[in-house]
């Protein structure tokens, strides 16, 4: 299985970069394909919603920064990771701002999905999704829920869904074989 | 004093869907007595920095910014954990400014919106800022195509929230559900805007930039993996 982890922890020296290391490095052993972005070493130049992606260089960035990169291993996966650390009360800025320059990987197009309005694929097929946090020291059970949720519907819209979501207070090895199955 | 620090987190800047929302609560405000915001615009550099360095004197602060990915943009994100430090500083006994937030979606709906909001108000906990109430409101990707007298209604409304806001501390609960427009598309709408958005012309908001920009042929390009059909 191909599985892309968009490391969203902003800080080298933390725990959590170190858990994710080992977490791939599991993956790989178990027979897995890992791509790791550590989106704190990529060029992302933010979403300034010009929609440019969409009308102007359909399916393309047209900032022409590392996002590409981001998109392509997506599209290229089975899975995708989102990692990140939290921080007040949500993943970090750091991973929002690389997932929202995703956006050209979708159609602009409106479709009714269970009910809603939401935007058509432009691919034939799209990862399945996954989140792992580490909490701080004051997450707490309900920012856990508000952003389980959030991230589900992002999903959603990402013609996805949200197969996995976990806290890393465990082995990451543990984490790893559940994250596998999972996908 | 009546002060406020009106904060546009839209990443498109000061031309955005959301400023042109903010600004209309700003005239209630205004108009009910408060005095001129401070308006500051998260993308420019020294107003993010002016922004953090001015919540905590803050008489009242009104944070806006549209949907991104089913969540805050990035940029506001960033924000929010600039203002980490004030969190520790309530904990100790300091007092932090009340809070309020204007959220707007592109999709018609407001349910979309939602789980947004839930954050929001528990952000306002964290930071033990009293919570003045977020406002909800679909379709805000429409407010760029329309004339401005299509939009009176919802500027009139935002107005009186605006007003609420300077006379009472808060937003009405009333006045928040009006705002918000459609919460969700009826049995009806979804059998209709099923079978029509399948008919390519009624793209329209998408087709007429695609065919001005000569991309037109290459609408479907896919050019990370198979397409689509």
């Amino acid at each position: 299985m191909r599985i892309t982890i968009l490391n969203g922890e902003p800080d080298p020296s933390a725990a959590f970069d170190a858990y994710l290391r080992l977490l791939a490095s599991r993956l790989t052993a178990s027979g897995h394909v890992v791509e790791k972005l550590d989106l704190r070493e990529l060029d992302l130049k933010g979403c300034s919603g010009c929609f440019n992606c969409w009308v102007k260089t359909p399916g393309e960035c047209a900032k022409r920064d590392d996002s590409a990169r981001i998109c392509r291993a997506a599209i290229a996966s089975d899975l995708l990771l989102l990692a990140a650390p939290m921080s007040m009360g949500f993943t970090s800025a750091l991973l929002k701002g690389a997932v929202e320059q995703m956006i050209p990987i979708l159609h602009p197009y409106f479709e009714v999905e269970g009910g809603e309005i939401h935007h058509r694929a432009r691919y034939a097929h799209y990862p399945k999704l996954g989140l792992l946090v580490s909490a701080g020291s004051d997450t707490d059970a309900e920012d856990i829920e508000i952003t389980t949720i959030m991230w589900a519907r992002m999903a959603r819209d990402m013609k996805s869904r949200l197969v996995f979501s976990a806290v890393a207070d465990r082995a990451p090895e543990e984490v790893a074989d559940e994250l596998a199955l999972a996908a | 004093m009546n002060s406020l620090l009106l904060l546009n987190g839209s990443p498109r800047g000061e031309r955005s869907n959301s400023m042109k929302m903010l600004s209309r609560v700003a005239e209630g405000w205004q108009q009910a007595g408060g005095d001129a915001p401070e308006v500051l615009h998260l993308t420019r550099r020294p107003d993010f920095a002016r922004a953090v360095e001015a919540f905590p004197t803050a008489g009242r602060v009104l944070l806006g910014f549209p949907l991104y990915t089913d969540a805050m943009p990035g940029l506001v994100k960033a924000y929010i954990e600039a203002l980490a430090p004030r969190v520790e500083a309530a904990r100790l006994g300091e007092a932090n400014p009340g809070i309020a937030f204007l959220v707007q979606s592109g999709f018609p709906e407001a349910a979309h919106l939602r789980p947004l909001e839930r954050y929001l108000e528990k952000l306002a906990r964290r930071l033990a800022c009293p919570y003045a109430g977020t406002i909800v409101r679909g379709g805000g990707e429409s407010l760029q195509m329309m004339p401005d007298e299509a939009n009176m209604k919802l500027w009139a409304r935002l107005r009186t929230l605006g007003e609420q806001l300077a006379r009472d501390g808060s937003f009405g609960a009333d006045e928040l559900e009006a705002v918000a427009g459609m919460e969700r598309l009826s049995p009806f709408a979804v059998a209709i805007a099923s079978v029509a958005l399948r008919v390519p012309v009624l793209q329209f908001m998408w087709n007429g930039p695609l065919k001005k920009n000569g991309a037109w042929q290459r609408r479907f390009a896919a050019p990370y993996g198979p397409a689509c059909r």
